[in-house]
């Protein structure tokens, strides 16, 4: 049996994890939190709250931090945005966080899809936030501006580790390129950007910083800190697990950096209180949060 | 009531029971402590999701549960 830290435990509220299923089931809808066996899943379906993840469930690229599936993708569910806004209906989210798995094999990358589902959702949920947690989409300035477009509440990618581990980490993305995505973004919008890094993989202190100072210099808004967890065999070891004071100790250095939301412990995902972090970083901007 | 191993991740297809918050034959509230468990990637604390009687243990501690499985049974008050 494995052991983990004190610190690296949750909750698992059975008839709330089961209701959720069951809902997403009947919406035929994948949620990041199932694949990517997160550990905050009882907490988050507790609240009826989750990650949905458009595109499918198979990825087109191999990161060896992740578990969602990779080999041959499915052609794409043009119903898909409909059924997310019925279910953030029905759930009655007032925020909801959009990602997906990466489709290098579409010619946008599938930014038309996120397109499509913030459309959507607004169309039925006209007062609900979204944030969109995006792949790369190789950089394609016309996938990226098309998502700037559709006006998302907040526009996440994120950078996941310090800039030496990438090509064990994320083999076909690319450190530079990741921030020049959000630079991007930063440079022609006012939408909010955040992006998130796992600790735990064999960084440095120095290196920690330099990744959050590199954040910073693109403008990034909201700030989020998490230990990696191995999810599946085949996926890289945890080299060490970070004690929750050291996670505060970074969060002190990001915030004293001027990011307008940052939230840093052990078991943070990127999603995690993403309504929270949006809220804070509206007040910081002194805009009145509705 | 049985208390089944829900789905808790794709393909996350077992638990290790850690230990029993609770003898067999012990009174139990509805969401306080009922065990623990250890999966791949974190432990977790399951909570009794009814007020009753454990009147079934069905994994002993460091014992494997599939998914879908009954782990115990409670006696509902």
């Amino acid at each position: 049996m494995k052991k983990f830290p004190k610190w690296i435990k949750r909750e698992m509220p059975i008839e709330a994890i089961n209701e959720m299923n069951q809902l997403l089931k009947e919406y035929n809808l994948h949620t990041v939190c199932q694949s990517a066996r997160c550990p905050n899943i009882g907490e988050c379906f507790k609240n009826k709250e989750a990650t949905f993840m458009i595109l499918g469930n198979i990825c087109t690229r191999n990161c060896s931090f992740c578990s969602v599936k990779q080999g041959v993708v499915s052609e794409l569910d043009l119903c898909e945005p409909e059924q997310i806004a019925k279910a953030v209906e029905k759930l009655g989210l007032k925020y909801v966080v959009i990602t997906s798995v990466t489709r290098d094999d579409l010619p946008d990358g599938g930014a038309g899809h996120f397109v499509a589902t913030i459309k959507t959702l607004r169309h039925y949920n006209p007062e609900t936030k979204i944030e969109v947690l995006t792949p790369d989409f190789n950089n394609n300035i016309n996938a990226i501006y098309k998502i700037i477009l559709a006006k998302p509440n907040v526009f996440a990618h994120n950078i996941e580790t310090v800039a030496h581990l990438h090509n064990k980490v994320r083999p076909q993305a690319d450190y530079k390129k990741s921030l020049s995505f959000l630079k991007y973004i930063s440079a022609n919008s006012d939408i909010l950007t955040k992006s998130s890094i796992m600790l735990g993989l064999g960084e440095k202190e120095n290196e920690v910083f330099k990744v959050i100072e590199d954040l910073r210099q693109v403008n990034c808004n909201i700030l989020t800190i998490g230990q990696y967890l191995k999810p599946s065999a085949n996926c890289l070891d945890v080299q060490e697990f970070i004690k929750p004071e050291k996670f505060k100790y970074y969060a002190d250095y990001a915030n004293s950096l001027g990011f307008e939301s940052v939230v840093s412990a052990p078991l943070v995902r990127s999603s995690y209180k993403a309504k929270q972090s949006y809220e804070e970083a509206m007040l910081e901007n002194g805009c009145k949060v509705t | 009531m049985d208390v089944k191993l829900p789905e808790i991740g794709e393909d996350v297809k077992e638990a290790t029971i850690s230990f029993w918050h609770v003898e067999k034959g012990e009174k139990i509230e509805k969401d306080s402590d009922l065990v623990e468990m250890v999966t791949d990637k974190a432990t977790f604390n399951v909570p009794a999701p009814i007020s009753g009687i454990l009147s079934e243990i069905m994994f002993e501690e460091g014992q494997v549960a599939k998914v879908g499985e009954a782990i115990a049974v409670i006696q509902e008050k």
